[in-house]
């Protein structure tokens, strides 16, 4: 729902309301559903990030085998 | 805004903190090009993600929980009571407490038409909260986790430098009160917290493969691209710009403030209220840039790394006083600041076996914590603010200020938190991926193409 339809009639009103966006009064949602997408973001990259690790240590490179991934420099 | 004259102050004042974000995003750019020029070819893309990620993490948790904290912990809470509230307890409402202003479901965490100033000023901080975390990412760079590092960056950026700022950063911070603490442009809120906290993350965290000799010999890793790192610092001074101006009120009557009936006094002030000039700041930062480049130049015999670094770390320095000493005070001091900073941090790299890969806890902390204690003399007997009861600006109140931002706020929690993630086996990258390289994978699947591409011939 539009939290407002008519820039004339909001602004003239006898008390202005400052808040525009939409759905005022629904915060605590989009707190929560931000909140758990933060969250679910750290648990979900750090997995892939250790299986990366482990994939790659697994291969035991030198320190040097990188180079050979670079034909040009 | 009922009158041209007052529209005009206000949308000034929102624009002024607009742009100073805009200045100050510099700093980011600066900081990303910065440690990918001294990080080594096979690190490069993950140095770069990692400081990069800093950015979304800490701005959501500035959002969720960072700002909050700053409003609400003046007091301490417990140590001295608010000038507001008159309560030692945590300032949450009252129509400026951190419920009325910083709670992330409230009306004014958003576009507010009865209010341009608490979303710029709230991004002004952000932007501070940024550089906390990314002071800290380049001493950690080519073995520190992605993950690990994202958790350090939330707990420096949205929490504990957070924390100081409400202490001694605020104008009705305890520290202020009770210690006469004084750091107008952050040389202990924002530098020596952050440097401390890298500290305690190196001294769990350990130096990269190679660093030191069987013998404990240090080694110098030098920037694979020097020319990354000098437009990255060149870029951090200029964020450096936006981050002084960020740090006061452009605005401000001052006469009904301190309760002098019949007196305008219309000023900029620094962030506790107390009256400086954007000239004389300006004048102080550039002589202050000058006098950490000389000595940078001259303590490292030319080198061109920390003679960058000396400008930099010679601002730092004399930040916490840049409000009120003469432009050849602040340059003097930022010369004794870099002294200190580089002396200090090959002894503790050869005596403690700490490998900071960029110098961020010479830079930043050392040179705070030196610029904290000088301001204590320098400016002892000074105000620490317009407001009646606070104590004034004194030596044993900037150094024990010194000691809370380096060691209790930034040093401590670092160590905390990297002993935690270690003890999880979450903050280090296996050894294997260290010497392989972080971006070993990535130049794999993409060296085919590569090597077509570098034997055509048409």
């Amino acid at each position: 729902m539009a939290t407002l339809t008519n820039w004339v009639e909001h602004l003239t009103a006898e008390e202005v309301a400052g808040q525009i966006y939409p759905y005022v009064g629904t915060e605590w949602l989009w707190l929560t559903i931000a909140i758990v997408f933060w969250l679910w973001w750290h648990i979900s990259t750090g997995a892939g990030e250790a299986e990366e690790h482990a994939k790659l240590a697994r291969k035991r490179h030198g320190s040097n085998d990188y180079k050979k991934n670079i034909p040009e420099w | 805004m009922d009158n041209e004259l007052s529209a005009l102050s206000t949308i000034f004042t929102e624009f002024y903190y607009w742009m100073t974000v805009v200045l100050m995003f510099l700093i980011h750019v600066g900081f990303c090009m910065y440690e990918v020029g001294a990080s080594r070819y096979k690190h490069h893309q993950h140095t770069l993600m990692k400081n990069t990620l800093l950015i979304p993490l800490v701005t959501i948790t500035w959002f969720f929980f960072g700002w909050w904290i700053y409003w609400a912990f003046p007091t301490g809470p417990g140590i001295a009571p608010s000038i507001m509230t008159e309560s030692t307890g945590l300032i949450l409402g009252g129509g400026f407490g951190a419920n009325d202003l910083a709670n992330p479901t409230n009306a004014l965490m958003a576009i507010n038409l009865g209010d341009h100033i608490s979303g710029v000023f709230w991004a002004a901080f952000l932007l501070f909260s940024w550089t906390a975390a990314s002071i800290v990412s380049g001493a950690v760079i080519e073995r520190i986790t992605t993950f690990a590092f994202g958790i350090c960056a939330i707990a420096i950026g949205s929490v504990f430098w957070t924390i100081d700022a409400a202490w001694g950063w605020h104008f009705d911070g305890w520290m202020v009160k009770l210690l006469g603490y004084h750091d107008a442009y952050a040389s202990g809120v924002i530098h020596a917290i952050c440097g401390g906290f890298a500290l305690g993350i190196l001294a769990v965290l350990g130096p990269r493969i190679g660093k030191f000799s069987s013998s404990g010999e240090p080694r110098n890793i030098g920037p694979r691209n020097p020319w990354l790192v000098c437009v990255g610092l060149f870029l951090i001074y200029t964020g450096f710009w936006g981050f002084y101006a960020a740090c006061n009120i452009p605005i401000f009557d001052l006469g009904p403030e301190y309760g002098m009936e019949g007196t305008t006094f219309f000023t900029a002030t620094n962030i506790y209220i107390t009256p400086t000039t954007l000239s004389g700041i300006t004048m102080n930062f550039l002589m202050s840039l000058a006098g950490g480049l000389l000595a940078g130049y001259w303590v490292s015999k030319g080198d061109p790394f920390w003679t960058y670094s000396g400008g930099l770390a010679g601002i730092i320095t004399s930040s916490a006083g840049n409000d009120l000493y003469h432009p050849l005070q602040a340059m003097i001091i930022a010369s004794i600041g870099v002294w200190c900073a580089y002396k200090l941090h090959y002894w503790v790299e050869r005596k403690f076996k700490i490998d900071d890969a960029v110098g961020a806890v010479a830079v930043h902390g050392y040179a705070g914590v030196v610029g904290l204690v000088i301001c204590g003399f320098v400016l002892w007997g000074y105000p620490s603010s317009g407001y009646d009861g606070y104590a004034a600006i004194n030596p044993i109140g900037m150094i024990i200020g010194a000691i809370i931002m380096f060691g209790v706020l930034g040093f401590l929690p670092g160590w905390i938190l990297a002993k935690i993630l270690h003890g999880a086996g979450k903050l280090r990258i296996p050894r294997d991926v260290e010497l392989a390289g972080l971006d070993y994978n990535i130049m794999e699947a993409a060296s085919k193409d590569e090597k077509s591409v570098a034997s055509s011939s048409r």
